[in-house]
């Protein structure tokens, strides 16, 4: 018995240094909180505590295709997670995605779930309940042969 | 990077697991500084045990292919040799004009190849 399954990241450096960028200003105003309004200090913790969850889960995205479906893991921790077993799956395809429509991180809506972060080929599933789930791997078409390969039981 | 497994093979699942890795760095699939997925995330992808993977991937550390740090996992290490196909791609041409010259086309070459390996 044969087992073909599919892994990769991706990363959105951009995403990254920007936040990371943000990070120092907003550092530097709550260290030195002493001098300024309570309500600028709090908005400076919470836009900190954003920038941080927006670092830690928005961006960076880790997926594998196989027999056991496919399973995305958003962020430097790996969570937020979602797994989607092949019964879930009605079928796939690779969509290019345009500048305008990537998500940079973790969308949902009713009808989607989105999870680009940059533009180019992207790996999209159509799920038995209507739902689409858009997800950025570096090599969408390999992904695909693996989830069709694990389709047709290996 | 793809990963493929014989489960009914005689060889050892970490073998198979660390030779797909050798393999992804040969095929230009993996690079220096890359990192592996974590091991249980693998393990589930391939339908192996967790123990399994890192069997390899401590296989792979001694030989020198990866590497180790605290809190980001298994890379590709930098001594890693990403030698290229070359010399492979080399062999098989002048296989496969040898085989021309003696009135046989891809599939049988094909054919051969599996009979052979």
């Amino acid at each position: 018995m044969n087992t073909t399954a599919y892994t990769g990241r991706a990363t959105n450096w951009p995403s990254v240094i920007i936040s990371g960028l943000l990070l120092v200003p907003l550092i530097g105003l709550a260290a030195s909180s002493g001098s300024v309004p309570e309500t600028v200090v709090a908005f400076t913790v919470l836009a900190l505590v954003g920038l941080l969850a927006e670092v830690v889960t928005a961006s960076d995205v880790r997926a594998s295709c196989g027999p056991h479906g496919v399973n995305i893991h958003w962020g430097f921790l790996g969570w937020p997670r979602a797994k989607y077993s092949l019964v879930d799956i009605a079928n796939a395809s690779v969509v290019d995605v345009p500048w305008w429509a990537v998500s940079y991180g973790f969308w949902w809506t009713p009808g989607r779930t989105v999870c680009t972060v940059r533009t180019g080929p992207a790996l999209r599933l159509h799920l038995v309940n209507g739902r689409t789930v858009t997800v950025t791997v570096p090599d969408p078409h390999r992904a695909l042969a693996a989830l069709r390969i694990a389709g047709n039981g290996g | 990077m793809h990963w493929t497994l014989d489960h009914s093979s005689t060889q050892r699942l970490q073998d198979q697991v660390a030779a797909c890795v050798v393999r992804g760095l040969h095929t230009g699939e993996l690079s220096v500084g890359e990192q592996l997925p974590p091991a249980a995330e693998l393990a589930e992808a391939i339908s192996v045990d967790r123990n399994t993977v890192l069997a390899a991937y401590r296989q792979l550390r001694e030989a020198g292919i990866l590497e180790f740090r605290r809190g980001r996992g298994a890379r590709i290490a930098a001594t890693a040799e990403t030698g290229d196909l070359a010399p492979v791609r080399h062999a098989v041409q002048a296989a496969i004009d040898l085989a021309r010259r003696y009135g046989l086309d891809s599939s049988d070459v094909i054919t051969l190849v599996k009979e052979l390996s």
